[in-house]
């Protein structure tokens, strides 16, 4: 995984990135506060939600038993995977073993996450991604920059200068004419597909039922018309029972695209029966665990597996509007990212809960209300304190403006002390500081000033609350 | 907004008005009187029609089965439809609406159980090439306006996802008011045995700098007619 500061420093000196991140995100933002105002029951629902996912969670061991045994009453084939690469493994043999060619798939971060496609094109498949968002990243040779709107990152003009050089079609920025274009290539790939392989939003442990959530159609085609199917889900995907689905759609679409409810609500309990004019021959449910135990067995982590991955708290966080989604590196970036990539990707993923202002906005937006900054204190609190993990490595000046804060600390519990240098810092910095803010500090705080103002200390500024 | 669509709203408010009396008299076994039960049918219809219409969706009205069949062939005309497809009823047998289609020589396809695979790739090829589909809906729910489809062998998935036109049918006695009571309605044993989609307006996407375009990979245009046939 590359390195947080670095990467993070270049995204957000992109300023044209961050025209298109700031038009998207505030885009959203708009819509799910109107929707908010239009639907009293939303702070009800949410707690619903919230509800009944901490009942699940609690008592994931029972409910995995029900899910898989009512799944392959149904007729599913059912395999529990406890790493990435056992989940990959199965996967591909099953696509060995049906000679499947092409494979289409529908949006799923799960799969990003268990890195598939790299190890269907290793077994000779030719993997298709058939969300607009997906497949305009895949033909860039790129990842999803964000976990619901994948292409988030790019402008319809940069759409369309991929579309003309990788696809040869003339070059058009109108994204009614380039959904065409992909619409019309992709149909053909799907009435020829062997095998599709979506994500999971929620699977119902009564009923063996996934359910799978969408807006383009391609999540129904995939699970649809190829023969072979296959799911896959984190563990942390189930609920009990059919009556609770509503309580999540009801919050769902509504926070993650400012939607009552997406087009597609696609409930699936097998493969086709005798006499079937569609669907598949077979079913696979694929549950993965890959570290999510881990966060289940940590009392302040465990509410992480309540995410329902609606995408909100990129959107409304200050840190992701304004570096993007590759920078965290992560297959899931944001401040949930932030949370749960270091249980999934170990320590590659250290730096990332420190990424974070800790504002608060995502805890506010979370449709299950996670307390999103209490999870990042924990984790930076285990980073520093538990001598056993693995300590972020950070860049030579990030380490050293560290320290200097350090000592700044400890200097901070002095208040007579800190005035009387403060005074003294303001008058000294005065004929430096342009703008209320300095570019430059000398050698003992010049760290500081590497990557960002400081602003100019004011002889007469306002008195601390503590400073009596 | 089409004439009969601000009729219903002026019906709604209509009704509404004037059904305090009628709602509170109910039968001595308190089950709604059928004054009260039309007011309740005609303000879900005028709901299911506003948020239909709010996704991109088509409110054909509020018509009787023979209403409907002709509405469905003009919309056929017009939309110089070729082949059609129609999906086996649910509370209304579909029969009358293909016929005329048939008459104004439209060639219809309707999809039965099939024997083997190939029947079934025959089949698929024949859906892909319609110009639309007409499929009853399990029911419909106001407050979103969601279509619920149950797939059976003569009903497949396939009728509402690869002709680029979708003709919903919705009897009005099953309007419900929201998404819970239309997951309770079609209940858990359903749900097990067949395939059932939750469908609120055209196929979209927002992929690109959040503009919203219709029809990227389901149909482009969704129209639903409620069947109200006047006697119950």
């Amino acid at each position: 995984m590359q390195d947080f500061v670095a990467s993070s420093a270049r995204a957000a000196g992109d300023k044209e990135l961050r025209r298109k991140l700031e038009h998207a995100t505030g885009h959203h933002l708009e819509l799910v506060a109107a929707m908010r105002a239009d639907f009293p029951a939303y702070d009800d629902e949410r707690d619903t939600a919230r509800k009944i996912k901490e009942a699940a969670i609690g008592r994931l061991d029972e409910l995995l038993v029900e899910l898989k045994e009512r799944l392959e009453a149904n007729g599913c084939k059912v395999f529990v995977a406890a790493r990435a690469d056992e989940a990959r493994d199965y996967i591909v043999s099953v696509a060995r073993e049906r000679g499947a060619r092409v494979v289409v798939k529908g949006k799923s971060m799960t799969t990003e996450e268990i890195e598939l496609n790299a190890a269907l094109a290793k077994a000779g498949c030719d993997v298709v991604e058939t969300d607009l968002g997906e497949y305009i990243v895949q033909i860039r040779g790129e990842r999803p920059s964000h976990i619901i709107t994948p292409a988030i990152h790019l402008s319809k003009e940069d759409v369309g200068a991929t579309f003309s050089e990788k696809l040869g079609v003339p070059y058009t920025a109108e994204p009614e004419a380039l959904a065409a274009v992909a619409r019309q290539r992709l149909r053909a790939t799907f009435l020829g597909a062997d095998m599709g392989v979506t994500g999971v939003n929620f699977a119902i442990a009564e009923t063996g039922t996934i359910v799978l959530i969408e807006n383009e159609g391609n999540g129904r085609l995939t699970s649809t018309l190829p023969e072979t199917f296959v799911a896959v889900m984190g563990i942390e995907k189930v609920i009990p029972e059919v009556a609770d689905l509503s309580h999540f759609l009801e919050i769902l679409a509504r926070t993650a695209t400012g939607q009552k409810l997406t087009t597609y609500v696609n409930l699936i309990s097998g493969p086709r029966r005798d006499g079937d004019s569609d669907g598949p021959r077979e079913v696979h449910v694929v549950i993965l665990d890959n570290g999510r135990s881990r966060m289940l067995a940590d009392p302040v982590m465990r509410e992480a597996l309540y995410c329902l991955r609606c995408g909100a708290c990129l959107n409304v966080c200050p840190v992701y509007r304004r570096i993007g989604g590759h920078a965290y590196g992560s297959t899931y970036p944001g401040p949930i990212g932030s949370i749960v990539s270091p249980s999934l990707f170990g320590p590659a993923a250290a730096q990332l809960p420190f990424a974070s202002t800790l504002c608060g906005a995502c805890r506010d937006i979370c449709p299950v209300r996670i307390d999103i900054p209490r999870i990042l204190l924990h984790l930076r609190s285990q980073a520093n304190e538990d001598k056993s993990k693995e300590m972020p490595r950070w860049p030579r000046a990030a380490m050293r403006a560290r320290a200097g804060v350090q000592r700044f600390a400890r200097l901070a519990r002095h208040p007579r002390s800190i005035r009387m240098l403060s005074r003294l810092a303001a008058t000294v910095a005065r004929p430096f500081a342009r703008t209320g803010y300095m570019r430059w500090m000398p050698p003992a705080f010049r760290n500081w000033t590497r990557g960002r103002d400081f602003p100019a200390p004011r002889l007469r500024g306002r008195r601390t609350p503590r400073s009596k | 907004m089409s004439a009969l669509h601000k009729l219903i709203a002026n019906l709604r408010e209509a009704l509404e008005r004037g059904a305090t009396l009628d709602a509170a008299a109910t039968h001595a076994d308190g089950s709604a009187t059928p004054v009260a039960m039309a007011a309740r049918r005609a303000e879900l219809a005028a709901g299911f029609a506003r948020e239909l219409e709010a996704v991109g969706g088509h409110f054909l009205g509020t018509l009787s089965m023979g209403e409907s069949a002709i509405r469905i062939n003009d919309l056929a005309t017009s939309l110089q439809a070729r082949t059609a497809a129609v999906g086996e009823g649910i509370t209304n047998g579909t029969g009358p609406i293909a016929d005329l289609l048939a008459r104004r020589n439209i060639a219809v396809l309707r999809p039965a159980p099939v024997a083997d695979d190939a029947a079934r790739a025959a089949l698929r090829e024949q859906l892909a090439l319609c110009d639309l589909a007409i499929v009853e809906a399990e029911c419909a729910v106001a407050s979103s306006g969601t279509v619920a489809i149950v797939a059976t062998p003569a009903r497949p998935s396939s009728l509402t996802l690869l002709p680029p036109v979708s003709v919903i049918l919705v009897n009005a006695d099953r309007l419900v008011p929201d998404l819970a009571a239309a997951i309770a309605m079609i209940g858990p044993r359903a749900i097990t045995n067949h395939r059932v989609a939750f469908i609120t307006g055209p196929s979209r996407t927002a992929d690109i700098e959040k503009r919203i375009v219709l029809g990227v990979h389901g149909p482009r245009e969704l129209y639903v007619a409620v069947i109200w046939s006047g006697n119950d």
